[in-house]
């Protein structure tokens, strides 16, 4: 998790960026930009509204997890980001160059080098090893399974697939079929990884697994990670910065925290009022920053627990004051009764019934 | 009077047709009929012909009969055929030579090399001792019954023709998968290959090619046997997962490497049945070839037909269903090989 207050670099932005599914996409494209939306766009002149004018910066190093339900525009908008798909209008800068500019030749340099991709259902190739297909990448580069099994075997080995590189692909459950997708996209050794829905086809106590693979992968390598999910829980469990999407527009983005307490509309809402938000929210979004740090306190706790936690610790003792510390250092003070309210969408409605009938 | 003078007296017609009509050269058939019945026929509604060309023609000398018709295709046919002939022989030599070569081959190797090289070859194949102990069960019966030389130029040209359907028909079927308009435009083609009776291929390839050249029966064979091939590399490519293509596409593969390295391996099942069904079919044209001179297990057919060889014909009838059965059961295996290689 990150503090909001840093600066941070971005790897890729997007830029107005427009995606029209028809005949004549450019003449829909006036359209859509003198304000139509989806239903009359499809209904007047049959053509679909793919992405309307999404602009997204995602930060160097961070997970960026781009949410929606089906039919938001989510894995159109991450075929974006290699050019799987064609946009109709607008800019995808992938460290400032315009990606849209590129030639085939330096478009396939990208997808090699820069871009790795994990897909829903796997996509690995049947007739190769799974040694052959973690190695995909530097085949493709054309090096020889000798040269690269050594790079592809460390990846298998660190997802948990020690051993199993001469097995093929349908011998493998499908929780271990992704782990070879990942270990394909990591030893391609690129900055950025695109991953569309990839834990979306495997069974929930598997999904916890692969997820908790991801964000410890993330805390040693730091990629700039690309997250497509329609679930809200795997959003908030992994993201740095959360994009909601809804009929290819984005509705809203920013810290995943940021949005929980202050969703823009009843949309959001909607979403975050059926959540766990004591395993979610975290003591720096409920704290009172600053305050006086010789005032007597219950105890102390991180800046990024887990409010979950801290009701454990207090024993649901809701008078009791902690001091909340990052880096050993006190940055705030938190009260029960604050993070008590927290829990409850929308700012403190005592009855979460009338909070969701009104999302 | 004819039934369809009307027609041509109501548009004033009448002239035309006696000042055009020759004397329309010999009667047909029926007008021979008639006249030696000696008796005017009179036609009643029922009986009314179909205003065909025939039925025209006796109401107006101008109209053409239908063996005018087929007679123009005729000569049609034989003015270009010299033209076609400059373009179309020496395209097609190389097969003459491939298959003379070929049959001489096959003969001049001894039997007791040629057998166990085809047990090897079955063996490296499919992989089944089953097979290979069928496969010298049949020839050793053929040999025992002296038919091993009919065998092996029926075998002789199996190969040749069927290598030459592969080496054309899977780059055909990789640009009908390629392209939409390709396939648009070969499907009718094939069509018409795989419906067209064989026998009606022979016909205009007897013109264009001497009798005595054996590339006559090598191009109707191979247009024939070609089809399957075609049609299932075309399938197989379209089949392929898009998933796997699109994640070959994220990982920078040029369309070159995608498709030796994942559409051509994966459709490899079907264009494997594809090679199947060409062998078998080319074994089904070699045998009605023989018409037209290839030898062969036909041949004998033929004889049994001919001179009425009820045992001649039913023994090499036989032959050739052994025959069939054992190049069906080489290359299934070798097609149940690939697909346990790469089930998905």
């Amino acid at each position: 998790m990150i503090d909001p207050n840093e600066p941070q670099e971005i790897k890729i932005s997007i830029r107005n960026l427009y995606k029209i599914f028809g005949a004549n996409p450019k003449m829909a494209l006036e359209h859509v930009r003198a304000g139509m939306g989806k239903t009359e766009l499809l209904a007047e002149h049959d053509h679909v509204l793919g992405l309307n004018d999404i602009n997204i910066d995602m930060p160097t190093g961070r997970t960026t997890v781009i949410m929606g339900l089906s039919g938001s525009g989510k894995s159109t908008l991450i075929r974006h980001l290699n050019r799987l798909i064609e946009p109709t209008s607008g800019q995808v800068l992938v460290d400032g160059d315009d990606i849209l500019g590129y030639n085939q030749r330096e478009l396939r340099q990208l997808r090699k080098h820069r871009m790795s991709m994990v897909f829903q259902k796997f996509a690995l190739m049947p007739h190769r090893t799974v040694l052959q297909n973690a190695g995909l990448a530097p085949a493709v580069e054309g090096q020889r399974e000798s040269a690269y099994a050594d790079e592809a075997r460390k990846w298998l080995d660190r997802v948990g697939l020690e051993g199993q590189g001469a097995l093929y692909p349908h011998q493998l459950s499908g929780g271990m079929q992704q782990r070879v997708g990942i270990a394909r996209a990591l030893t391609s050794n690129s900055d950025v990884m695109l991953m569309d829905e990839a834990f979306s086809a495997l069974d929930p106590l598997i999904r916890t697994d692969m997820q908790n693979l991801l964000i410890e992968l993330q805390g040693e390598l730091q990629k700039t990670i690309v997250f497509i999910t329609h679930d809200l829980d795997e959003a908030l469990k992994l993201a740095d910065h959360l994009v909601i999407l809804k009929d290819g527009f984005t509705v809203q983005q920013g810290e995943p925290q940021h949005i929980l307490l202050n969703p823009a509309d009843p949309y959001i809402e909607d979403f975050v009022s059926d959540i766990n938000r004591a395993r979610v929210l975290r003591t720096r979004s409920v704290m009172k920053r600053g305050g006086d740090p010789s005032v007597e306190v219950a105890g102390e706790v991180d800046h990024d627990d887990n409010l979950e936690s801290v009701i454990e610790m207090s024993g649901g003792d809701t008078t009791k004051l902690y001091r909340v510390t990052k880096n050993g250092e006190h940055i705030g003070l938190l009260q029960m009764r604050d993070l008590v309210r927290a829990l409850v969408p929308q700012g403190g409605s005592d009855d979460p019934e009338a909070a969701r009938r009104a999302g | 009077m004819a039934t369809y003078d009307f027609i041509f007296d109501s548009l004033n017609l009448r002239d035309w047709c006696d000042s055009h009509g020759g004397e329309g050269g010999p009667m047909t058939m029926a007008q021979l009929l008639g006249q030696s019945s000696g008796e005017e026929t009179t036609v009643s509604a029922w009986d009314t012909p179909f205003p065909s060309l025939d039925a025209l023609h006796d109401a107006c000398a101008a109209v053409p009969r239908s063996r005018d018709l087929t007679t123009g295709l005729e000569e049609g046919f034989m003015t270009i055929k010299d033209s076609l002939k400059v373009v179309v022989d020496p395209l097609t030599q190389p097969l003459s030579w491939a298959l003379n070569d070929a049959l001489w081959l096959m003969q001049a190797v001894p039997w007791w090399i040629m057998i166990p090289l085809l047990m090897l070859i079955s063996w490296l194949v499919g992989r089944s001792f089953k097979i290979v102990g069928l496969l010298a069960l049949t020839f050793g019966f053929l040999a025992f019954v002296d038919y091993y030389d009919y065998t092996m130029q029926t075998l002789a040209i199996i190969f040749v023709c069927a290598f030459i359907c592969v080496l054309f028909g899977v780059p055909i079927g990789i640009a009908m998968s390629r392209s939409d308009r390709f396939q648009r435009f070969m499907i009718p083609v094939l069509d018409m290959l795989q419906t067209l009776p064989p026998f009606v291929y022979l016909i205009p390839l007897i013109f264009l090619f001497s009798v005595t050249e054996p590339k006559l029966y090598g191009i109707a064979i191979i247009l024939y046997a070609m089809v399957p091939v075609v049609r299932l590399t075309d399938l197989g490519i379209r089949l392929v997962d898009k998933d796997v293509i699109e994640a070959a596409d994220a990982f920078g593969m040029t369309n070159r490497q995608k498709l030796f390295g994942v559409q051509i391996p994966l459709a490899l099942p079907n264009i494997m049945a594809g090679v199947n069904q060409t062998i078998m079919m080319s074994l089904a044209m070699v045998v009605i070839a023989s018409l037209v001179s290839a030898p062969g297990l036909g041949v004998l057919v033929l004889r049994g037909i001919r001179s009425l060889e009820l045992g001649v014909g039913l023994l090499s009838g036989l032959g050739i269903v052994l025959l069939a059965i054992v190049l069906d059961r080489v290359t299934k295996a070798a097609l149940a090989r690939i697909n346990a290689s790469q089930p998905r």
